[in-house]
């Protein structure tokens, strides 16, 4: 009964698919709204929240954001294993809000001790070997 | 006799193997009929990396590592489209070890992905990363999401979790399925409902969450977007997290948040020592501690140019003191000519550990084909870390860009830190691309 159902609400969806690419190359970090007036405007790059809430926009417009990025982009960072900082592969980019710059392994230990949920969405279950040196 | 660990990791190579194999002769099957695409399109680049350091034990460290990116995709006329994407990096240390292993490597992803022209719809399958509501998760296996009737639009995977055990005690699980089903109006708002599980051999390693999340946006000046996730093993809420966005000017967005997080809940059967609740030795979370967090901020473009920011967040826990952390910065951009920024931040906790002020500085120049850029990053502590009370780094780089293919960047870092009275880097970087085909009218960008 669910696969009919499920087949019968695809069949009846009929929605256009989103562009696969989008339509202009963009440079630099982008401010939507230079050209969207609608909900895509949300996604301007340069608004003071969009870092907080680029995970939504992962879960509803994943089809927009690898419009314009490769899925390398999001491994830069959320990495299964990795021992590279993103800031140091993207170095000739100083511009790009990239996590752990500087001398993170001091930093570490504060930012651990105000927010370590934050900690968690990229080391919790991935690319935490590193910390097994100290935190066993 | 076998360790856990060394179990484990046969059983990944087997596993990865299989996945390898299963993608690869089903991209060969499919992505094999370029002569009936209406477009046909290659991507592949290369960054070697060779960092350069000395440990305060006096190893010389040179891991050089390059990472290899892949993608093909064949375009068919009416619009759908089939594609392989491949990422993967290996390190090779030149001198001194720099691991455990002298070589190392990883396959960050590898999956085979049909785009339907209809229905937003999406197949995957290979190694990946699925983000639906409450899974943020790199697996291998089966994704699939697509628009249903009435703006419903349901995803769902199943796989194998993608996860590092570097702890005995603390695995990740061996399986994990789930989805997410949402309404919505393209443009106006959506809503989700989301839940996910992982299984393992050892029940104390389980998953099972559920979530709910929305983004609305009701005129183009607001913006609303949210989530909460819900620990059904540990019948607590893990999560909370909403955000306010208010663009009253092109030019000017102005954002409220709050958030939540139980650490009971949300630390849950995680694989990292460091942050695990069962861990006794490690001691760091507090199981019976709570984070809320309310912040504010604000963004005006004064022109194409100049960006000037402010930021306020106020940390409040229920065990440890509280904080507050405010700033602002100011960004420059010539778009490819000259970037440049100035911020600083202040961190004013009820601890002295938790009072301190960073500063931060950058540009970056283009002359043609050489870049050049410099970043001063600067920590005062009001209390000093093993007698030290200031942390900086300061790094000079210079790149040149022989053609759009190729390019070379080199930077130096010095250092003075809690844990290093004065530390120098080294990292070279040669970017090449071997083919940067773009599709019709656009392209990719990897920034």
């Amino acid at each position: 009964m669910m696969p009919l159902l499920v087949t019968v609400l695809f069949a009846c969806a009929n929605t256009n698919s989103g562009a696969r690419v989008h339509p202009e190359a963009v440079k630099g970090i982008p401010n939507c709204t230079e050209c969207h007036s609608d909900s895509w405007a949300a996604l301007n790059h340069q608004a003071v929240d969009f870092f907080r809430k680029h995970s939504v926009f992962a879960s509803n417009a994943r089809r927009a954001c690898a419009s314009c990025h490769a899925e390398s982009f999001c491994a830069d960072c959320h990495a299964h294993k990795e021992e590279l900082k993103p800031s140091e592969k993207y170095m000739d980019s100083p511009e790009r809000s990239l996590p752990h710059r500087g001398d993170y392994l001091s930093q570490h230990k504060i930012d651990g001790r105000i927010n370590p949920a934050s900690c968690v969405k990229c080391h919790g279950r991935q690319n935490n070997e590193r910390c097994l040196t100290c935190h066993r | 006799m076998i360790s856990h660990q060394e179990e484990r990791s046969g059983c990944e190579q087997s596993s990865l193997l299989k996945i390898a194999w299963v993608v690869l002769a089903a991209s060969s099957v499919t992505l094999a009929k370029p002569a009936l695409a209406a477009e046909y399109a290659i991507s592949a680049d290369s960054n070697t990396y060779l960092r350069m350091k000395t440990t305060v034990g006096k190893d010389d460290l040179y891991p050089l590592y390059e990472y290899l990116r892949f993608s093909v995709s064949v375009a068919e006329k009416d619009g759908s489209a089939t594609a392989l994407h491949l990422g993967a990096w290996g390190r090779a240390d030149l001198a001194d070890r720099s691991s455990a292993d002298r070589l190392d490597g990883d396959l960050q992803y590898g999956y085979l992905s049909f785009n339907g022209a209809k229905n937003n719809l999406v197949l995957n399958a290979g190694r990946q990363f699925v983000t639906e509501g409450v899974a943020s998760e790199r697996i291998d296996g089966l994704y699939a999401r697509s628009d249903l009737a009435a703006g419903f639009a349901a995803a769902a995977f199943i796989g194998s979790p993608v996860v590092t055990e570097p702890h005995d005690r603390l695995s990740g699980g061996e399986f994990i399925y789930g989805g997410r089903l949402s309404q919505g109006k393209p443009g106006s708002y959506y809503l989700g409902v989301s839940a996910l599980k992982s299984d393992g051999a050892n029940d104390s390693r389980d998953r099972e969450e559920q979530g709910v999340d929305f983004w609305i946006h009701p005129m183009k000046q607001v913006d609303l977007t949210g989530r909460s996730s819900y620990n059904s093993l540990s019948s607590g809420w893990m999560e909370h997290a909403y955000t306010v966005s208010l663009a009253p000017l092109d030019a000017l967005t102005l954002s409220a948040d709050f958030s939540r997080i139980n650490y009971s809940d949300y630390f849950f059967h995680v694989t990292s020592a460091a942050f695990s609740l069962i861990n006794g030795s490690s001691g760091i979370i507090s199981p019976s501690e709570q984070l809320t967090t309310a912040g504010l901020g604000a963004a005006w473009s004064l022109n194409k140019n100049i960006t000037v920011a402010a930021d306020y967040r106020n940390y409040r826990y229920e065990v440890a003191g509280d904080a507050d952390y405010f700033g602002g910065r100011v960004a420059f951009a010539l778009p490819d000519s000259l970037s440049a920024g100035v911020a600083a931040h202040r961190m004013e906790g009820a601890t002295d550990r938790l009072r301190y002020t960073e500063y931060r500085l950058y540009a970056l120049k283009k002359l043609g084909a050489v870049d050049l850029a410099a970043d001063f990053f600067n920590v005062s502590y009001d209390q000093s870390i093993s007698g030290v009370k200031n942390s900086f780094a300061l790094t000079g780089s210079a790149g040149y860009r022989f053609d759009e293919r190729l390019r070379l960047w080199a930077d130096l870092e010095y250092s003075q830190s809690p844990d290093f009275d004065n530390e120098l880097r080294g990292l070279v970087k040669l970017a090449y691309a071997f083919d940067m085909k773009r599709s019709e009218g656009g392209g990719k960008s990897e920034k």
